[in-house]
């Protein structure tokens, strides 16, 4: 690590820089030369290529400037790169926020993209930069960047591990918020609608963290369930159902007998898949469950007869309360009470806003999820569940069905995937099979995994992360599943175990101290 | 004689198919072999790969007319040099630094990197389907029948499925060369079997991994020329599709074995071929998934993986 | 509460309740060997082996490398399938079970086969605690009614309450109480060994087969196996198989040994008629070049307190 040592006083390697940086601009040229250099762009009766040259250059000036910083930070000039970054991240920030409003410059490429792109980057690098300057005052000791980069990790640990000893307090914090949260001044229906959609996703993520976080299997069709449960549902409910039609009803059956009947439908789905495919091993298992997933769907769009098709199976109504349809109501309350939930919400039930309802049943639903989980990771057949993922020979040799084990995570998980999707229809009113899409079971899996491996917290934060801010600033639709697949490998690349990792043991011998991290070492014989 | 013809001509459909699903599956078999990481977004470098091919066929179409056979030489040289650049940014950006990491870190880096590479070519190209006008016609007549109407049903091998043939058969012996006679190929399969211990044998380990995505991309590209060739379109999420099923074949041939993909490759394209042609269109995919669940259940290293012996 | 756990017959109750155990003294063979064949493609990993093993006896299988020791350990414990042969089982007061028709998990379930690997196998990022607990998962299992109705929390608390006794009890034994709630990969080597035995007590079998216990202990550390390994077959009165390389370990503690060579069994019986048998020599020293080799070395072979063994002749 000598290199790294800053201001060391040896000579810069000049040339192993300057091949750094351009090697940096060769590789961001060819890739950008191809894909962004070239628009390919519909003519009448054909397409033809349109040059977009300009581009290309901001992106490899791009490239070189970040590059140029990370060399920079590298040999330890941080105020260079404090008071460089800082300036372009200014001017950028200044230009695209009053861009419009009269100050104008001159600004080398178009992409708006590339130019929040460049904003964000730069505003990291001057951030960071300024805060080693500052640690680089404080001690006089220069630390390399490996253990910089470790403390930071060890500090996310500790987060982590001090986040689930305090889930009690935590989980109650968040309880009391999200129970207050349609009262709350300035809640309009929109944002209900996200905290409605942030808590479906968080219940989602919880049901899958049975699944691949306690019992370590990879399942990449988690969605499958999300539809089977969706449809299950859907063709008891919904007066448009082709079955209930069948049958000769023109009443959808009621949202709570409809709602377990899904979940059990959607567990004997899980049991059915998992019982052929879950002795193969974690990668086969990956692809088994993202082909069943596919099945499914196609299955969904196919089987018109039953589902529709892709017309799908609309006027699901929404859940009943203590007997009293809450659906009747929507047509007459119009938009006029969306804003004014406190005053809408009373104990007289009539005036309910539907809303505030499906929020309420998401948020128990989540909840029991939650304890649920929490409940059966105590009991043995939880510690089993990690104790395969663990190690699965070691378990078959202490006696543990691993089949059966397994086919227990598989249906329980798919179970909560099966009420989700009721709700889901219920919410939507309306289902289809395009709803029910791989990406769905790429961001439940993404929930689990950012969040921590098997952190509940960890699954809230990351559904606010991956849903709900995304939904919050919906200018950026556009881009919005781009910054997602990125987030998602950033924060991979930051911390591969998750954001909220940490494992609180099930059981414990001793009482643990109040402070520090270790186990007490009282209580011996 | 019908009936003869009419499966003569979904063999030539499904052989040509499976050697797209073949050239993009060896990409995923041998990086899961080196990595043992399943390289989700190599669809997506198949997809790029079309996007490639699509431009530089423009591009060579507004410089003027090139003889063809040497416009296509160019195309497959530009598709394979640029898509691979892609192949080897991603492994240096997104995966390197995982390859300590627990596999799921790995593999949802590569979902990410996959949806992310999808958006970036839907907002520079845009969401529309591309068409590219077919290139090379013509053909040999093999058989000329009538069917029950009683009207002519010719099938005929066409100059375009001769060259996707051979494309496939010339890339596959280079490759076996490559891989069983060079150093480059020892070096892989001795960073496959101990990437330690490769490494204090001083094998550039980074380098060949490198290679391999590099490799793999390339072929992915050619993938991409044929599909584009043959189908005469693309947009930005045709590789998803194909991407899974050639992981499919992959792990139906034996993961990590090459001819094993390549024999997967052809029997998922055979599959899905005769199945639309005989039963039902729409369920093909219903049937490829089928076949692969059946074959992992009886036989779960695949038909031309090693049996592997569990170590306790 | 009467589980299958509480009214079994021999074997000691794991919780150190050894006394209760009348049985006569442990001479009959517990589990019975016959024609054992292994084999991998063409390769004859075992070829015909045949042995017993005793209750309440210590047995060992010792053999070079590759001589197919850990294979009759994974057929016994239905990792294989055998090719040929049969394992039989005998409990007292219950009819033979023939190992080689079941599952591996049940093998640990209903033979009650308790196994530790060469390369621990332990649950790593879960506390010792925990380890021993998950051991016990089925007699837990039952009394959660099966998780419905442990989720409401009745009945299971005390039963729970007496799985931690248990698992209390082993690690006094193993000496490591203080650090019960550390995740089990924090341990050092040759406690992450003992633990492992732990844990396959803690299933509270009726055999209980060691894949190498003292590879990779110090001399120190291989005592305090001694003495462990001892402890379970007078206090627990189980039978114990045990595959080791370390000579010190097997003279010591073994009541009857077992040898492999290239798969065959080469030689049979108590240590002291192993240690003079000129097969093992063979196999141990080779053929021609026994004379040359230093003294130093076949000291180290034949063990401790050889004094009788005496140069082969």
């Amino acid at each position: 690590m000598a290199a790294t040592i800053p201001h060391a006083g040896r000579p810069v390697d000049r040339r192993g820089i300057l091949i750094e940086l351009g090697g940096t601009a060769l590789v961001v040229f060819a890739l950008t030369i191809s894909l962004v250099g070239f628009h390919i762009k519909d003519i009448s009766g054909g397409i033809t290529l349109d040059l977009r040259i300009v581009d290309v250059v901001s992106a490899v000036a791009i490239a070189l400037v970040v590059r140029g910083w990370m060399i920079l930070m590298r040999h330890g000039y941080y105020r260079v790169v404090t008071i460089s970054a800082g300036a372009v991240a200014a001017i950028l920030v200044v230009s695209l926020l009053f861009g419009g409003a009269g100050v104008q410059f001159y600004m080398p490429f178009k992409a708006k993209l590339l130019q929040w792109l460049l904003a964000i980057l730069s505003t990291g690098f001057a951030i960071g930069a300024a805060l080693r300057m500052a640690r680089d005052g404080r001690t006089a000791v220069a630390e390399d960047d490996g253990a910089a980069s470790d403390k930071q990790v060890a500090l996310m640990d500790r987060v982590g591990a001090q986040v689930q000893r305090n889930a009690l307090w935590i989980g109650g914090f968040l309880f009391a918020a999200a129970a207050c949260f349609p009262f709350m001044p300035g809640v309009n229906l929109q944002y209900l609608d996200i905290g409605v959609l942030v808590l479906t996703y968080i219940m989602l993520g919880w049901g899958l963290n049975i699944v691949v976080g306690l019992a370590g299997l990879l399942d990449l069709g988690y969605v499958a369930f999300y539809a089977v449960g969706a449809y299950s549902f859907a063709l008891f409910a919904s007066p448009d159902s082709p079955l209930l039609q069948e049958l000769g009803l023109t009443e959808g059956i009621s949202f709570w007998l409809c709602l377990p009947f899904a979940g059990l439908m959607a567990a004997l789905a899980g049991v059915a898949l998992g019982f052929p495919v879950l002795r193969l091993r974690g990668d086969y298992l990956a692809i088994v469950t993202l082909g069943f997933g596919e099945m499914i769907r196609v299955t969904l769009l196919n089987f018109y007869s039953l589902t529709k098709g892709p017309d799908g199976i609309s006027k699901i109504p929404p859940p009943s309360l203590l007997g009293y349809s809450t659906e009747s109501k929507m047509d007459e309350e119009t938009l006029e009470n969306t804003t004014e939930f406190h005053t809408a919400m009373g104990w007289e039930f009539d005036q309910a806003d539907t809303t505030v309802l499906l929020y309420f049943v998401i948020l128990a639903m989540a909840l029991a999820t939650n304890f649920f989980t929490v409940r059966i990771r105590k009991l043995p057949v939880g510690r089993a569940w990690e104790a395969l993922r663990e190690d699965e020979i070691a378990c078959r040799s202490l006696g543990i069905n691993p089949t059966n084990t397994k086919l227990t995570a598989f249906g329980l998980g798919a179970m909560f995937g099966g009420f989700a999707g009721s709700f889901f229809a219920t919410r939507q009113t309306f289902v289809s099979p395009e709803s029910f899409t791989f990406i769905e079971s790429a961001v439940i899996l993404a929930i689990v995994v950012l969040g921590g491996f098997g952190s509940q917290i960890g699954v809230v934060v990351a559904a606010f992360l991956l849903i709900g801010l995304p939904e919050i600033f919906r200018e950026l639709q556009e881009y919005r599943m781009l910054f997602f697949g990125g987030s998602m490998v950033l924060i991979m690349l930051w911390r591969p175990a998750g954001l909220l990792a940490h494992r609180e043991p099930t059981i414990r011998m001793h009482r643990r101290k109040a402070r520090g991290g270790r186990a007490e070492a009282g209580g011996a014989a | 004689m019908y009936h003869v013809a009419y499966f003569l001509d979904q063999l030539i459909n499904g052989v040509t198919l499976g050697a797209i699903y073949g050239l993009v599956a060896i990409g995923y078999t041998m990086v899961y072999g080196i990595i043992g990481m399943i390289n989700f977004a190599h669809g997506e470098i198949f997809m790029i790969g079309t996007f490639v091919s699509l431009i530089v066929f423009l591009l060579l179409g507004l410089a003027g007319g090139v003889w063809l056979p040497l416009a296509i030489l160019i195309v497959l040289l530009a598709a394979m040099l640029f898509t691979a650049i892609y192949g080897w940014t991603l492994e240096r950006v997104a995966y390197r630094r995982l390859r300590a990491s627990p596999r799921l870190a790995a593999l949802i880096t590569a979902i990410g990197m996959s949806i992310f590479l999808q958006n970036y070519v839907q907002l520079l190209q845009g969401a529309r389907n591309k068409p590219l006008p077919p290139q090379i016609t013509g053909g040999v007549e093999v058989v000329n029948t009538s069917n029950r109407a009683g009207e002519a049903y010719a099938v005929s091998l066409s100059y375009l499925q001769m060259l996707i043939i051979v494309l496939t058969i010339v890339l596959m012996v280079v490759f076996t060369v490559l891989i069983t006679r060079t150093a480059l190929g020892r070096a892989q399969r001795a960073c496959e079997q101990d990437r330690g211990m490769a490494a204090l044998l001083g094998i550039n380990v980074d380098r060949t991994i490198s290679l391999t995505f590099v490799i793999g991309a390339s072929l992915a590209a050619v993938a991409g020329l044929i599909f584009m060739l043959r189908y005469g379109a693309t947009d930005f999420f045709v590789g998803f599709l194909t991407g899974l099923k050639a992981f499919t074949a992959a792990v139906l041939g034996g993961i990590g074995s090459l001819p094993g993909a390549m024999l997967g490759g052809l029997l998922i394209g055979l599959i899905e071929v005769f199945f639309a042609g005989y039963f039902n269109l729409e369920y093909k995919d219903v049937a490829t998934f089928t076949v692969l669940v059946l074959v992992l259940i009886f036989r779960p290293t695949g038909l031309l993986g090693k049996p592997d012996i569990e170590k306790v | 509460m009467t589980g299958p756990a509480n009214g079994r017959e021999p074997g000691g109750n794991g919780a150190g309740d050894g006394a209760g155990n009348g049985a006569a003294a442990g001479v009959r063979p517990l589990l019975t060997v016959e024609h054992l064949t292994m084999r991998f493609g063409g390769l004859v990993a075992i070829d015909d082996v045949s042995f017993q093993a005793a209750d309440r006896k210590i047995t060992a299988i010792i053999g070079p490398n590759g001589a197919g020791k850990t294979t009759v350990f994974n057929c016994l414990t239905g990792f294989y399938k055998p090719t040929v042969g049969r394992l039989t089982l005998e409990l007292e007061g219950r009819g033979p079970i023939f190992l080689e028709r079941m599952e591996g998990f049940r093998i640990a379930s209903r033979a009650r086969i308790a196994r530790t690997f060469q390369n621990i196998r332990l649950f790593p990022k879960m506390t010792l605690l925990e380890n021993l607990v998950v051991a016990q998962h089925n007699k837990l299992m039952r009394a959660s009614g099966y998780t419905v109705r442990g989720l409401f929390g009745f009945g299971y608390r005390r039963e729970e309450e007496k799985a931690v006794e248990q698992a209390r009890y082993w690690l006094e034994q193993i000496g490591l109480v203080d650090r019960a709630d550390d995740d089990a990969d924090s341990l050092p080597y040759g406690d992450q060994r003992r633990l492992e035995i732990a844990r396959a007590m803690c299933t509270e079998p009726v055999l209980l087969c060691l894949d190498e216990p003292a590879a990779g202990l110090n001399p120190r550390e291989s005592a305090d196996l001694n003495d462990l390994l001892t402890f379970i077959r007078n206090e627990h009165r189980i039978g114990i198989l045990l595959i080791e390389h370390d000579m010190s370990v097997v003279m010591q503690i073994s009541d009857h040994i077992v040898v492999l060579d290239y798969g065959k069994k080469i030689s049979d019986g108590d240590p002291e008629f192993v240690r003079q048998d000129p097969a093992v020599i063979r196999a141990y020293l080779g053929e021609e070049e026994e004379e040359d080799l230093p003294d130093i070395v076949k000291q180290d072979l034949l063990a401790d307190g050889a004094g009788g063994a005496g140069a082969p002749s």
